[in-house]
């Protein structure tokens, strides 16, 4: 990691060199209380002032929501299968710590046993740089321990008075700065001091504090309690919606399209969830996962416990988006206290 | 940019010819394949109880076990129910078809180097014999490797017995014990009635010179493990073939997981110690 400091006054021009030069997806506002990644194509567009997106930034372009993944053709008896791969260059601007923690874990995933092109080729063709944020109401990504990130971006730009503190993690993020941005210095010991004093302040500023330790010894505990978790699952519509603003949801369905020529089709993968009746559903009609208790209690395990097993790290960056969009008000963060106290009590 | 790369990703099949399709039973086909390219058949090894990815053109993919020999390297064999939209559509199929494969998958297979020099038990219900057919004819090829064999065997009614002929071969056999059973039995039938937990409490190997394979629906474990239990088989010893819903096979769409285990990665076969504490295993 490099420390460097960009001053206010060369911060403009640093942004629209990169926006001139490259694919540039950036947080918009799309109407008055939302904000999208998209298409950037002037500075005046970039609205760095966004809480937090419906759709997480990346998700959309590493994973998107239906992907071809699979080509294939049949004349009479012979049938040819060809990959279908996208990996063009995209630089991916105003990311903020929790959704680049969450890059990490999809990194992982799509890493781990075997390795999927489909993903990797467009991760390994994105530049990310990071912006700081203020957490809203139903951040809590500080009891995850997700509030701040020390790799998978290039740059990590956090504003201190007239200057921004960069963090620089790649070379190739050191290069776009020496190409692209005048009047860049060290970091020097006043800049780490003012640095960490916004760091501190940042995490003074959370309300939400689950308590996200407990929950992983006590849920063994509290697994079978099925009065529990009808309680907790009482209100749930099985809609899905929690996994597809999710920035670490990655399960996905895969299905095939022919054409009406019945000589070309596709393989598509796209986003499912675990909240629906058929994720669990086998030919036959035995299902797994029968009822919403079971789905939201295996949600539940899978956010806090799979992983922290798996990767040594827990599948929730606490960006709350589930629990801003639930229909239901149904909060991970208030469930996890209810684990602990249910047993406690 | 999209493009057509011509490195292969770990979704693209591998193109076979389905040689020979046996109608067994009124539900149940078996299909011999092979793949185009000689090169690729004379290169996939499987292990008993790895599985398949298969394709039928413009219908989709579905995961099969691999029912054959590993020994036979001239075709393998799946054992296919018409059940699901793929294995409809492959019980249309005819001879000389072609079909996408990708695999074999799962690291968790029937371990048949720590059977050797011990008694084996095979438990299986229902469709669950297919992907133990693979290891029971692989270790029938070096039966002296191994002590007593036993094999259980539940099915629905006689109707829907799969591998008659090769039961009644084991059947002629003095080097193999065969249990059968049926839930409802016919005129004919006069043979053992009832599930394959009830002939669990007549075995009588030693536990700690015996290895147990179990493979059935997802309803029979729970039975068979209680009954294992309590002849006091050591839970590392006995393992168990997990069916789940599959879409990649490869441990990226994550359908198939019970806890923090993939069955189509880390399975699908477990010991039971390995799932003692997993919830929704067994």
């Amino acid at each position: 990691m490099l420390y460097k400091i960009l001053p206010r006054d060369s911060y403009q021009s640093f942004v629209e060199n990169l926006i001139r030069n490259f694919d540039f997806i950036g947080p918009k506002r799309k109407d008055k209380a939302t904000h999208e990644f998209t298409k950037i194509t002037s500075f005046g567009e970039l609205d760095l002032s966004y809480k937090k997106t419906t759709i997480p930034p990346a998700k959309q372009i590493l994973f998107p929501s239906t992907e071809e993944i699979v080509e294939y053709r049949r004349e009479d008896n012979s049938i040819e299968f060809r990959p279908v791969v996208e990996h063009s260059l995209k630089l991916l601007f105003g990311v903020h710590s929790c959704d680049i923690n969450a890059i990490n874990f999809l990194d992982k995933v799509f890493s781990t046993d075997f390795s999927d092109d489909n993903y990797l080729s467009k991760r390994r063709n994105m530049v990310i740089i990071g912006t700081d944020c203020e957490p809203r109401e139903t951040c809590f990504c500080l009891a995850m321990g997700k509030e701040y990130v020390t790799a998978g971006f290039d740059l990590f730009l956090s504003e201190l008075t007239n200057r921004y503190f960069v963090r620089v993690a790649t070379s190739q993020g050191n290069k776009l700065i020496e190409k692209y941005a005048s009047g860049i210095s060290s970091a020097g010991e006043k800049d780490f001091k003012e640095y960490n004093e916004k760091i501190g302040d940042f995490r003074k500023k959370f309300k939400l504090s689950p308590d996200a330790k407990s929950f992983y010894d006590n849920f063994d505990l509290i697994y079978n309690d099925e009065e529990f978790w009808k309680k907790v699952a009482k209100n749930c519509f099985s809609c899905g919606s929690c996994c597809l603003v999710c920035p670490t949801c990655f399960c996905f369905n895969v299905r095939d399209e022919i054409e009406l020529n019945l000589k070309e089709g596709k393989r598509i993968r796209e986003w499912d969830s675990c909240m629906i009746p058929e994720y669990g559903l086998v030919a036959g009609g035995h299902n797994f996962r029968p009822t919403k208790e079971n789905r939201l209690k295996q949600r539940y395990q899978c956010k806090l416990k799979t992983f922290v097993d798996k990767f040594n790290t827990y599948a929730c960056v606490g960006c709350g988006r589930c629990i801003e969009t639930c229909l239901a008000n149904i909060s991970i963060a208030s469930d996890i206290d209810s684990v602990r106290k249910e047993v406690t009590v | 940019m999209k493009e057509k790369e011509s490195k292969k990703t770990i979704y693209v099949p591998d193109i076979a010819k389905i040689t020979r399709i046996e109608e067994v039973t009124p539900t149940e086909k078996l299909f011999n394949i092979v793949f185009e390219e000689p090169k690729k058949q004379e290169e996939f090894s499987f292990k008993p109880g790895q599985f398949v990815e298969l394709t039928v053109f413009g219908v989709g993919e579905a995961p099969f076990s691999i029912t054959s020999n590993p020994n036979n390297k001239e075709y393998f064999q799946l054992c296919i129910r018409n059940i699901g939209n793929v294995s409809g559509a492959l019980h249309r199929m005819k001879e000389g078809s072609k079909v996408g494969i990708r695999g074999p998958f799962g690291n968790g297979y029937f371990p048949y180097e720590k059977m050797k020099n011990h008694n084996v038990l095979i438990i299986a219900g229902g469709l669950g014999l297919a992907p133990l057919m693979s290891l029971i004819r692989y270790i029938l090829d070096s039966r002296d490797d191994y002590k007593e064999i036993m094999i259980i065997y539940g099915a629905v009614n006689p109707a829907s017995i799969l591998y008659k002929e090769d039961i009644g071969e084991w059947c002629k056999r003095d080097d193999i014990r065969v249990c059968l059973t049926v839930d409802n039995p016919d005129d004919k039938w006069t043979g053992e009635i009832g599930v394959c937990t009830n002939l669990i409490p007549r075995v009588d190997f030693p536990p700690e010179d015996t290895k147990v394979v179990v493979c059935g629906p997802p309803v029979m474990y729970k039975y068979v493990v209680q009954e294992l239990e309590k002849k006091e088989f050591a839970p590392e010893d006995v393992y168990l073939s997990l069916e789940r819903r599959m879409e990649c096979g490869v441990g990226k769409c994550n359908h198939c997981h019970i806890g923090n285990k993939l069955s189509c990665v880390d399975g699908p076969v477990f010991s039971l110690w390995e799932i003692k504490n997993l919830k929704e295993a067994i």
